[in-house]
């Protein structure tokens, strides 16, 4: 994900609407600068859940950057609200998570709220880059599963674990032939 | 058994970062740390407010500490996380994420140490300065971590 500090290529965030949520004003206007430098003109400033949750109803995002909110924590209730409640296509806005420090009893919230990828603060314009890049990579499939709802954040596909192989054919290799009888298995059993 | 769908939405920003115009990486990255630099003075005031917050709370932590005084001093903490690096003094932000993760293990447990937690806000005073020589805030910070540690993992048997 390393970006070269120096490379010639170009991007454009001008058209981007790009939604940020911190209930701190130095947070904000952190945030604001680094976004405003990397080249983003629309802006919608939210100092609280409800002023982002108008903001999420009213206009389409393109990109949404929200503080956990230690220690209420309300910034991931927002991205699981967005994920849920909000309305296409700003369910499957691209989130970027930011956190000062997540307590002990909320990284499992954290880690689950729906958000595409967490950056912990203090926050370089580079990595803030880095994130918004990789988060707009094409082919990120979104999962509803249960109580998740949100991008699959798995980086790549390696398939099954080395040596293990697909669960099918552990089972043939462990087990060996099946008996033929309910008595050999019966005898099977015993001798294991 | 739960069920599981996979969806694959069109992200929108991937076409509006392809557009033609915007800016080269290295231009904008230059754009944003010049911005960071224009509010570091705002931002020391900012960081400095929240120092004597936390000193004041500090003095008005009753010993023992109850968790309520204990969750104040975090919430003041934990605001301050991220300036340090605008202000010019990135130490700062070390320590109080080491002050957080403090106040976090000491809750938890439903512990108190009241000179952890002193150190912690007295070296937030001292790595505010930034005219500590170098290599000046390393020493500190290994202090402070190890403070932390001691409250780290799980409660001895």
């Amino acid at each position: 994900m390393s970006l070269d500090p120096a490379s010639r290529a170009r991007f454009n965030l001008e058209r981007a609407a790009v939604m940020l949520l911190d209930d701190t004003p130095m947070g904000m206007s952190i945030l604001v600068q680094i976004v405003t430098g990397l080249g983003a003109k629309t802006l919608y400033r939210c100092a609280s859940v409800e002023q982002a949750q108008q903001v999420a109803t009213s206009y389409e995002l393109d990109l949404a950057i929200v503080d956990g909110m230690a220690p209420s924590g309300a910034g991931y209730d927002f991205v699981r609200w967005m994920r849920t409640e909000a309305k296409e296509p700003n369910c499957y806005t691209p989130v970027l998570i930011t956190t000062a420090h997540t307590p002990a009893s909320d990284v499992a919230r954290a880690r689950d709220c729906g958000g595409h990828i967490i950056i912990k603060k203090p926050i370089a314009p580079k990595v803030m880059l880095e994130r918004i890049l990789w988060v707009a990579k094409e082919g990120r499939p979104f999962l509803f599963s249960g109580s998740y709802v949100g991008p699959d954040r798995r980086f790549r596909n390696d398939g099954p674990p080395d040596g293990i192989g697909r669960r099918r054919e552990d089972h043939m290799v462990d087990a060996g032939e099946a008996p033929a009888d309910e008595e050999a298995a019966s005898d099977a059993r015993a001798a294991s | 058994m739960s069920t599981v769908r996979f969806v694959f939405p069109k992200v929108r920003l991937t076409e509006i970062l392809k557009t033609p115009g915007g800016l080269t990486v290295a231009e904008a990255l230059e754009r944003a740390q010049t911005n960071l630099e224009e509010i570091r003075p705002t931002c020391i005031a900012d960081l400095t407010a929240l120092l004597e917050y936390a000193e004041a709370g500090l003095e008005q932590l009753p010993e023992p500490a109850d968790d309520a005084g204990l969750a104040d001093l975090y919430a003041i903490a934990v605001r301050g996380i991220g300036a340090g690096a605008v202000c010019g003094v990135p130490a700062v932000d070390e320590a109080l994420t080491s002050l957080c993760d403090l106040i976090d293990h000491l809750r938890t447990r439903g512990r108190f140490d009241h000179e952890a937690v002193a150190v912690h806000v007295r070296a937030w005073r001292l790595l505010m300065n930034p005219d500590l020589p170098d290599g000046g805030a390393e020493p500190v910070l290994d202090g402070l971590r190890k403070v932390t540690s001691r409250y780290a993992g799980p409660e001895p048997a």
